[in-house]
């Protein structure tokens, strides 16, 4: 009987174990979020000068989402003024209720990341309502009263700056395999779309095949599955335009098992300290097009400066502006030592 | 291997009298037609890609991954159960042995420490399920979650590089490296299509030559009676969910040996995969009657409709819905009154 009732409690412990990993986050960040949560019941917002800020991410499981919350923390600590508090949430149902969460214990600014830009439009416009500043990362939402600031990359550009660097590589001469991120997501439609645009303009003349064009999940070893399998469909690849870093490691080790990479040549997105190590290196890995992480930190830096009134000093009159765009950036053996300081892991 | 000893082990339980009278039965060899199907189409849709020696290999190497998972699957649903944490004990076996070898270590560790993680978290299964009396469902959920935790826990959300387990040489790994076998070749045949093979062999010895698997389908099929009937109920139950954690060590090393490193985010729902194959091949997720040829085709048919999706270069959307019209038409086409 008290066997039994010692395995009940194992199974309790597990159940809870769940609960706190479906919260998400590793240790830091709950330790750091119990302490801040009690912070902002007992004085925000009145306490003077300091700003509360709560930044909400997917689950960084990823590199470049990873990067985005470390940034994100390290930006914060560089402010004595700046109560900080990192949560992640499993999807975007969760990220919407984490968020309602949030708006009732108004903090001075709330940084968003969302998951599924149009699903969390609404409770971003909540918070906003409620009168807590959003500041919108990267994935946007569909509504322009749903932030206050709007940062992010230049996903089209991206598309467009590897179609330059591959049609420039390949002389507009041959077959070109894509290996999308994740179905359905702007990132990948915009990714995709300045990489087809800019195609048709760098060589009007054609010459370059898109032989074959499908998602890899920004995951390796979907990544790794997808291309083994093009693989075997063409036996001429010329280049390989991969949607991220992380993914384009599993695509690497399919034309590398298969004894293929003389064949041809890759590109990543993101800016990895792994993809630019290899590109150092040179080979197979020959760029990179950087998408930075550290827009992350920015976004903070922006809502201290929206949640204590003020603005860009080079702005007249100093304001912190509606959107901005990062640009970015080619990454090749050329200029890898610039940019290396930027590669996160 | 033929679906006919498979038909011969399941007559015992099911009123089978018109089996051998009624001709062709559809049931029996609907998913057998199927794979059939799917190679004939891609030879003639890709005749110069697809019905190739070196796609054939790529194909089961594919497969070979799942495939075990299923095979493993296969025993936890014959009792009535179900696991849904194969696919994230995979991530967290491969980071287990990943980071024992780092930085140096051979890849033998590797192996001992992804078979054995991989074990651990099925015995935590068992032990929840057989003497916890945790729904199924639940105990894998919570390890399902617990399992991608601790995958990304282990190095701090990173993937561990395994590529030195190999000499860092590609083409043709030495034998016994790791790398050999993810790509490495007997006799023209892939290392991890033999692992897969041994495996299914041995799965199916066991399950329809063995006092052992009579249990496992006994147990799914009435646990009062079996329990009646002396079988060891709970130790059954215990097994196959320490079982299909050893099997999901297997995975973690034939997937690791071909990314050539161990990423915390691999494997991800490839429980769905696992349990569509065994649901496919005829076992019955209401328990009592398992099938592993079953299984072993239905592994097939996801790998021929992956891999001739991609060659033909369909986009996501299409492939999502030709991939649901083949699943629901193979277990329609399986229906006791589907007849030719």
């Amino acid at each position: 009987m008290s066997l039994k009732r010692l395995f009940m409690l194992f199974a309790a412990a597990a159940v809870l174990s769940l609960g706190v990993a479906a919260c998400g986050g590793d240790d830091d960040d709950s330790a750091d979020s119990a302490q801040t949560t009690t912070d902002t019941s007992a004085e925000s917002p009145a306490k003077g000068g300091d700003v509360t800020i709560v930044a909400s991410v997917p689950p960084t499981d990823h590199g470049w989402l990873g990067a985005i919350s470390k940034d994100a923390k390290a930006a914060a600590e560089k402010h004595d003024d700046v109560d900080f508090r990192l949560l992640e949430a499993a999807d975007a149902d969760s990220q919407a209720q984490q968020i309602e969460q949030v708006i009732s214990e108004k903090p001075d600014a709330l940084v968003v990341l969302p998951q599924d830009g149009a699903a969390l439009t609404p409770v971003a416009q909540k918070a906003e309502r409620a009168g807590i500043p959003v500041i919108n990362v990267d994935r946007l939402f569909t509504a322009p009263d749903a932030a206050t600031a709007t940062i992010l990359g230049d996903n089209y550009q991206i598309g467009v700056l590897a179609a330059e660097y591959i049609s420039d590589q390949l002389k507009c001469k041959g077959n070109v395999v894509e290996i999308q991120g994740l179905a359905g997501i702007s990132v990948t439609e915009e990714r995709t779309k300045g990489f087809k645009d800019q195609l048709k303009k760098s060589c009007p003349d054609g010459g370059i095949d898109i032989v074959a064009s499908q998602p890899g999940d920004f995951n390796p070893d979907t990544g790794l599955k997808v291309m083994e399998n093009i693989l075997q469909a063409q036996d001429k690849i010329d280049a390989v335009y991969t949607h991220d870093d992380d993914m384009a490691q599993g695509v690497v080790q399919a034309i590398r098992n298969a004894g293929r990479d003389d064949e041809m040549f890759l590109t990543g997105v993101g800016g990895s300290q792994d993809a630019m190590d290899q590109i150092r290196e040179g080979g197979l890995y020959r760029a990179t097009f950087l998408y930075n992480p550290n827009m992350a930190a920015s976004a903070v830096n922006m809502a201290r400066l929206i949640a204590l009134g003020q603005g860009f000093s080079e702005l007249v009159p100093p304001e912190v502006p509606r959107q901005l765009v990062v640009p970015a950036a080619t990454v090749t053996k050329q200029n890898v030592d610039k940019y290396e300081q930027y590669a996160f892991n | 291997m033929t679906t006919a000893p498979e038909a011969a082990a399941v007559a015992d339980e099911a009123p089978g009298t018109e089996r051998r009278l009624a001709g062709v039965r559809l049931q029996d060899y609907a998913l057998l037609i199927v794979v059939i199907l799917l190679f004939i189409t891609g030879a003639i849709l890709k005749p110069d890609s697809f019905p190739t020696a070196d796609n054939i290999r790529n194909m089961l190497t594919q497969a070979s991954v799942v495939g075990v998972l299923a095979i493993g699957m296969t025993f936890v649903i014959a009792t009535a159960g179900i696991d849904l944490s194969v696919g994230s004990m995979v991530a967290a076996a491969g980071m287990a042995g990943g980071v024992l070898v780092d930085p140096d270590g051979g890849t033998l560790i590797f192996i001992l420490g992804a078979l054995g993680f991989a074990t651990l978290m099925g015995t935590v299964n068992a032990t929840a399920i057989a003497y916890g009396r945790v729904v199924p469902f639940i105990a894998t959920l919570a390890m399902f979650s617990i399992g991608r935790g601790v995958a990304l826990l282990l190095n701090d959300k990173l993937p561990v590089s395994l590529l030195d387990l190999n000499g860092g040489s590609f083409g043709d790994p030495r034998p016994f490296s790791l790398l050999w076998f993810g790509t490495g070749k007997i006799v023209g045949i892939p290392i991890s299509v033999y692992v897969f093979l041994g495996i299914t062999v041995l799965g199916w010895v066991l399950l329809n030559r063995t006092a052992y698997g009579r249990h496992v389908v006994a147990v799914g099929g009435n646990r009062q009676a079996a329990r009646i009937a002396g079988v060891p109920v709970r130790r059954t139950i215990f097994s196959v969910y320490v079982l299909s954690g050893l099997l999901a060590g297997v995975a973690a090393v034939l997937l690791c040996a071909r990314l050539a490193s161990a990423s915390p985010v691999s494997g991800n729902l490839y429980e769905l995969d696992a349990i569509g194959a065994v649901v496919i091949g005829g076992t019955s997720l209401m328990g009592g009657r398992a099938t592993i040829v079953g299984t072993f085709l239905g592994v097939l048919t996801f790998a021929l409709i992956f891999s001739l999706m991609t060659q033909l270069d369909l986009s996501t959307e299409v492939q999502q819905v030709t991939k649901g019209g083949i699943v629901l038409g193979a277990v329609l086409l399986q229906r006791p009154e589907a007849r030719l």
